[in-house]
């Protein structure tokens, strides 16, 4: 057995850490904190320049190949390090299924671009009255003469508004049964008839919901075949590893045990209070059994083994303990911690109340735990089928 | 990384799970919940080597590292096996590392005729020299830290057990009695005992783990196979999902127990806050897991004809050999700050 990540990848942690040092200023921390766009143009390109955006990609398609501890220690430093990385995460996974499942056209002149940090593209999956049900989606596309008319919403299309393209799942035949209707599509977001109005979220978060009326499109803006939609978003969703929020989590049991140390007596182990005690070494635990569960599905991703419910698990474990530790240590702190950041007498900056009001999306987007749950059950545990 | 066993741990760990699964079904358990030892078990266990697993060559021992004694402990926890095997293996490791070591002793460990405890701080009663020892009834020493020294204590032999909530054997000793022997002195005595402390809560974590899985599999099948308005209640989410959950908390905690003993030779500045975490988070697992497959029974899980009830209230009682749960997780935090404030 061997717990540890590996040589190259703690390569990578250290040269991401000394990336964020030096380019990460204060400045851009708070224009992340004022927008909540999730993305940075100048550190997007920065970190482009350098490979990232590409580098999980096969070598064979011009990508980095790093391996899944690489990635992952690339993943992990951005996110505890709170930098706006959307962007870079879903260009990562849209590029390399582009790559993949792409016309020529898009691996000749789209993929270098997205490689090269010129260009980005959001994630349009998701609809008004289409979550977790996502292949429920209605916004149509009807063929007239060589073009395509789009016409529908979507929801929760996080960086559209800086996004160049929208990834638009599509229905293309309304009569075919769910999953067989559907095509996926490249909208340009400069096209007339594209809408795009802000969605803010009480995290910090701006994300978007987007109009589509009448808007006319090439046929080569089609990614995979008509009504084979279907597999290119499961293409797409299986190169995202579900993550769960460890980094997140070992962020704020820093944060927490920082204040704790600085709030007591010199030299003494113990923290005055034994229900913070008690909390510390909770927040502790759960975050190194997030860790874990996240190691092991990379390592079985790394290995080329079949996951099975390994990624599920991680993303249910970490939501729910990251926002219950959020939620307890808050309980913990007194009126101090709900001043934000930037205030007198905020405590570690404000940052338990945002932990506080960022997490509970943590068991919503990306799955709910309920969806989970039912995944969690069907396959490990062979239980029926449920909803 | 690498997170797959060995095939030495593959072997291992399936010769001891075939083991258990012929040696120790449901009846044996049952039988021996008025003492919490069955001595024909014990004597079969020790002639596959276990006692003689994690010590020394030259005291006949089998030179087995912690891991490996963990893999055996989890499949104690799988079948509840009533053993005193974390608490023999951890004192007898501890004793070998002393100087002037007691030859004889160590061999009768490494047989399985010597039954040796070690004795935690929770373990101590208040006001008094009485100790409280989850294996009491049948160890015949046990191994305390009073002050710099660490004591080596006889005790009174076939030292009846009294009625408890976990069916273990265990009995309370009043060492005002007795007189200890020294086995050694200081800070490096003190440390040393930690570490053997450490790695008895390590395999109680393990154990802990072995029965939560079992737990989860006893509750997920009957899920699948009890039928309510036609339909088997693993298909009603209110009754899927608890279970699922728990699934995710039980992976996690084998990860977690595994890393721990992992530690021991490879992180070794971290193994007694990941020990302490182990301990925290596999006995909280245990308890809930038994908890949600039993509430899953409706109220059979309630009676005493079905095992389920077997695992809870063991799962409770091992939460409890070191203070509980909370304490622990107090350690932990304790330990961390142990470790931040050595680090600056």
């Amino acid at each position: 057995m061997d717990f540890r990540l590996g040589e190259a990848a703690e390569r990578v942690r250290t040269e991401i850490r000394q990336f964020l040092e030096q380019e990460f200023s204060q400045t851009h921390r708070q224009q992340e904190r004022d927008t909540g766009d999730g993305h940075n143009w100048s550190l997007y390109r920065k970190l482009a320049d350098q490979g990232w955006v590409s580098a999980a990609w096969p070598k064979e398609f011009g990508g980095g190949g790093r391996d899944p501890y690489e990635m992952l220690a690339l993943y992990w430093e951005l996110s505890k390090a709170g930098f706006p990385w959307f962007g870079l995460l879903n260009n990562s996974f849209i590029g390399h299924t582009l790559m993949a499942m792409g016309s020529e056209q898009q691996k000749a002149e789209l993929v270098p671009k997205i490689a090269s940090g010129d260009i980005m593209v959001a994630l349009g999956y998701t609809e008004p009255s289409s979550g977790s049900d996502v292949a429920a989606a209605r916004t149509s596309a009807r063929r007239e003469q060589d073009h395509w008319v789009i016409e529908g919403q979507k929801m929760f299309t996080t960086t559209g508004h800086m996004a160049q393209y929208i990834f638009t799942l599509v229905r293309t035949d309304a009569k075919a049964s769910k999953h067989r209707g559907l095509t996926m599509f490249l909208i340009p977001t400069d096209a007339p008839g594209v809408e795009i109005y802000p969605v803010h979220t009480m995290g910090g978060e701006r994300t978007n919901s987007v109009f589509f009326g009448g808007v006319k499109i090439e046929d080569a803006q089609r990614v995979g075949e008509v009504n084979e939609g279907w597999a290119v978003v499961r293409f797409a969703l299986g190169l995202e590893q579900a993550m769960g929020y460890a980094d997140r989590q070992e962020a704020l049991l820093e944060k927490a045990e920082q204040w704790a140390l600085a709030s007591t007596d010199n030299n003494s182990i113990t923290t005055p209070d034994p229900r913070m005690e008690q909390q510390l070494g909770r927040m502790a635990a759960n975050a190194e059994v997030a860790r874990l569960l996240r190691y092991r599905s990379t390592w079985m991703q790394a290995e080329g083994m079949a996951q099975q419910t390994e990624g599920t698990m991680t993303k249910a474990f970490s939501a729910k303990v990251f926002l219950q530790d959020a939620q307890d240590w808050m309980d913990l702190m007194g009126p101090l911690a709900l001043l934000e950041h930037g205030t007198e007498n905020a405590l570690s900056e404000g940052a338990f109340a945002e932990a506080y009001r960022a997490t509970p999306v943590a068991t919503i987007y990306g799955g709910t735990l309920e969806i989970l749950y039912s995944l969690i059950g069907q396959m490990a545990l062979k239980f029926p089928r449920n909803r | 990384m690498d997170l797959s066993l060995d095939e030495s741990q593959r072997i291992l760990q399936r010769s001891f799970s075939e083991f258990f699964a012929r040696e120790c079904p449901t009846e044996l358990v049952r039988g021996s919940e008025s003492t919490g030892f069955d001595e024909t078990l014990w004597r079969r266990f020790c002639e596959l080597g276990a006692a003689a697993m994690g010590l020394p060559q030259a005291y006949g021992g089998l030179d087995m590292g912690l891991f490996d004694l963990g893999l055996v402990a989890a499949q104690i926890g799988q079948s509840l096996a009533p053993l005193p095997f974390a608490d023999v293996a951890s004192a007898g490791r501890l004793l070998a590392t002393l100087p002037d070591v007691d030859e004889a002793l160590m061999t009768s460990i490494a047989e399985g005729t010597g039954l040796i405890s070690l004795c935690d701080r929770s373990q101590e009663l208040p006001g008094g020299n009485k100790v409280c020892l989850p294996n009491g009834a049948i160890v015949a020493k046990v191994i305390t830290m009073q002050g710099e020294d660490l004591l080596l204590w006889d005790l009174e032999p076939q030292h009846a057990t009294v009625a408890n909530m976990g069916s273990g054997a265990l009995a309370i000793h009043d060492l005002s009695l007795a007189v200890p022997r020294r086995l050694a002195s200081g800070p490096q005595a003190r440390m040393q005992f930690e570490h053997a402390l450490a790695e008895w809560k390590l395999l109680v974590a393990a154990m802990q783990t072995g029965l939560a899985k079992k737990a989860l599999e006893i509750g997920a099948d009957y899920a699948r196979t009890r039928i309510q308005f036609d339909v088997p209640i693993a298909s009603f989410q209110a009754i899927a999902h608890p279970l699922a959950e728990a699934a995710a908390q039980v992976d996690g905690a084998e990860l977690l127990w595994q890393q721990a003993a992992w530690s021991r030779a490879n992180s070794a500045k971290r193994f007694l806050e990941l020990a302490s975490m182990a301990l925290a988070f596999c006995s909280q697992v245990a308890r809930h897991t038994s908890d949600v497959a039993l509430h899953t029974h409706g109220g059979y899980g309630f009676t005493t004809e079905y095992d389920i009830q077997l695992f809870y209230r063991r799962s409770g009682a091992w939460s409890c050999y070191f203070g509980g749960v909370s304490n622990a997780y107090c350690e932990v935090a304790r330990q961390r700050r142990a470790n931040a404030m050595a680090g600056k």
